[in-house]
């Protein structure tokens, strides 16, 4: 098990407020270091920032943790809330050391950050934002809306946020989790953060263990590790499982037989995609098409009510697995609503809707059988 | 660029339902052969043919910006022919029908010359169901349907349509085609 070392002191460990290093070389360490965003696009960190034409006008730690099931922005605001500080005033130092300073946080770590800002002497530097609570707040243009004060909902944006954000200017929006890593890269170098991972998934991530009902734990797992070496680090007995699903309500069901691929920054043949690192545990005899449509219902109201397809394609979406759920629906028409909403709106969210709903279909075959015949398989609520 | 015309194609489609239902009620004043309030009776029949013209503008832009949208999935026929669409069918199709009759709407009226006037008559009324289904379509289709705003604007549009229709109904002085009173009228009493 040696793969699952991890660099000590753990992401999650208490950091005191320490003389921060120099950033000079920070932004080709950030890219030797292979470091990927951990807010759920998985893209790579050294390229966001390569892609900055100006320096930024502004940069956010962004842990407004829309995703009911995650918790690891929070937990990790409440354990090591230093780590995000020192990341967001290290990455300004290198890039923009003029740019506005925001912590965009849930309203669960408001209290918290804002003592942590408070005792430390550079903590003016930062602004704290509470963050609206919907499941689409953190995507980056909503957070770019919330700075300029408005509704903390996704705007159609043609020119990325590193090109033109906010008041014309670029905006850096990273990932609270992103930038303890950050700061972690600046103190100890790019191969300390590759010595824990592997090629294609260096370093670690936090996860969020769950269930339907909520989050339940949350821990540090080296990058590249199978769904099954970061369920066993989670103390969970996999045999219980029927399936987990990989990336939260956006994400992708795993069955047993998948659970010795590996997580990933994102989805690709043999690899779960990790998205924000949620992983939501379906315990054997509860029934995945009930817990599916629960989320979906959820997803479908979270339309912030700006795009066609979405606020029309996603209670439709719901609407057929309801069907399917009940014993009369019909698969292809599911189908045929998920390509209506493919690649459309402001935001991801019909595509990620649509990425839950089509996993759904494909995991679950005999239970949608058995529900066409009027059974459930599931025992248990 | 795809959310550019499902926008444009959502707002036009809120003007047109603005606009046609002006239209109508001007229409039904018009007809009622009163002057409106400080408004001489040329002018409400000058408005009522501005309100209709700009409403077929605005359909128009709806329909042909839909037609581009990969969410709206429309076919040329499906502009035709209603209830053909393969999503969305029945809300779709009541707006195909909807432009199907003003279609006929709108080329006799062109026409009203070269018509008999009873044909012009009968297929104008066609306007109050064209009207009513057009409001359909959009409280299925519309994104916006299931805003307050939307609902205000509907409830607020049936009811104007309402009392104008009924009000031509029930005024007993307009109960005839002027034609009709013409005829009936004794020659000498109009000088």
């Amino acid at each position: 098990m040696s793969t699952l070392a991890l660099p000590a002191p753990g992401l999650l460990d208490p950091a005191r407020p320490e003389p921060l290093p120099r950033a000079d070389d920070l932004p080709a360490q950030i890219t030797r270091s292979g470091l990927t965003g951990r807010g759920g696009a998985g893209f790579p960190v050294g390229a966001k920032i390569a892609a900055l034409r100006r320096p930024p006008a502004a940069i956010v730690a962004n842990a407004s943790e829309g995703e009911p099931l995650s918790a690891k922005d929070t937990v990790l605001l409440r354990e090591s809330p230093h780590a995000v500080i020192d990341g967001l005033l290290l990455l300004s130092d290198a890039l923009a050391p003029r740019a506005a300073l925001t912590i965009m946080v849930h309203p669960r770590s408001a209290a918290g950050v804002r003592a942590a800002l408070a005792a430390r002497p550079d903590g003016h530097r930062v602004r704290l934002q509470v963050a609206q609570e919907r499941f689409v707040a953190g995507e980056a243009t909503a957070v770019a809306a919330a700075l300029a004060g408005g509704e903390q909902i996704p705007a159609d944006h043609p020119h990325h946020l590193t090109e033109k954000g906010l008041r014309g200017g670029p905006v850096l929006v990273q990932n609270a989790e992103t930038l303890a890593h950050v700061a972690r890269i600046a103190r100890h170098g790019a191969e300390a953060f590759r010595s824990a991972g592997s090629a294609e998934d260096p370093g670690t991530r936090l996860v969020t263990i769950a269930r339907p009902e909520g989050a339940e734990s949350v821990l540090e797992v080296p990058g590249g590790a199978t769904l099954r070496e970061v369920l066993h680090l989670a103390g969970t007995e996999p045999g219980m499982l029927d399936a987990v699903l990989v990336g939260g309500y956006h994400g992708r069901w795993a069955r047993p037989e998948q659970l010795d691929l590996p997580l990933g920054p994102r989805p690709a043949p043999g690899v779960h995609g990790a998205g924000a690192g949620v992983l939501m545990l379906l315990d054997r005899g509860r029934c995945p098409l009930a817990v599916t449509t629960a989320i979906l219902d959820h997803l479908a109201a979270q339309s912030a009510g700006q795009c066609g397809p979405c606020v029309l394609g996603l209670p439709r979406i719901a609407a057929s697995m309801h069907d399917l759920e009940a014993g009369h629906g019909d698969p292809a028409r599911l189908r045929r609503r998920l390509e209506a909403v493919a690649g459309r709106g402001a935001c991801r969210h019909p595509d990620g809707t649509a990425q839950l709903a089509a996993s759904t279909l494909t995991a679950f075959g005999p239970e949608l059988t058995a529900h066409a015949a009027g059974r459930c398989t599931g025992w248990r609520r | 660029m795809d959310e550019v015309l499902w926008a444009t194609a959502r707002a036009s489609g809120v003007v047109a339902l603005v606009l046609l239902t002006l239209s109508v009620v001007l229409g039904i004043l018009t007809r009622g052969g009163r002057p409106m309030i400080g408004l001489p009776r040329f002018a409400v029949a000058h408005l009522h043919r501005d309100a209709s013209l700009l409403a077929t503008a605005f359909l128009t832009l709806h329909v042909v910006t839909l037609l581009g949208d990969s969410y709206a999935g429309l076919r040329l026929v499906d502009l035709m022919v209603p209830f053909l669409a393969a999503r969305d069918a029945l809300w779709q199709g009541l707006g195909t029908t909807a432009l199907d009759l003003l279609l006929a709407v709108i080329v006799t009226a062109l026409l009203r010359r070269r018509l008999p006037a009873a044909v012009f008559r009968t297929v104008h009324l066609a306007v109050l169901p064209l009207w009513g289904i057009a409001l359909l379509h959009a409280l299925g289709s519309g994104t916006d349907a299931g805003t307050l705003w939307f609902r205000v604007l509907a409830a607020a549009s049936a009811a104007i349509v309402l009392a104008a229709t009924l009000w031509r109904l029930l005024a007993p002085s307009f109960r005839t085609h002027p034609a009709a009173r013409a005829r009936r009228t004794p020659e000498r009493s109009l000088r």
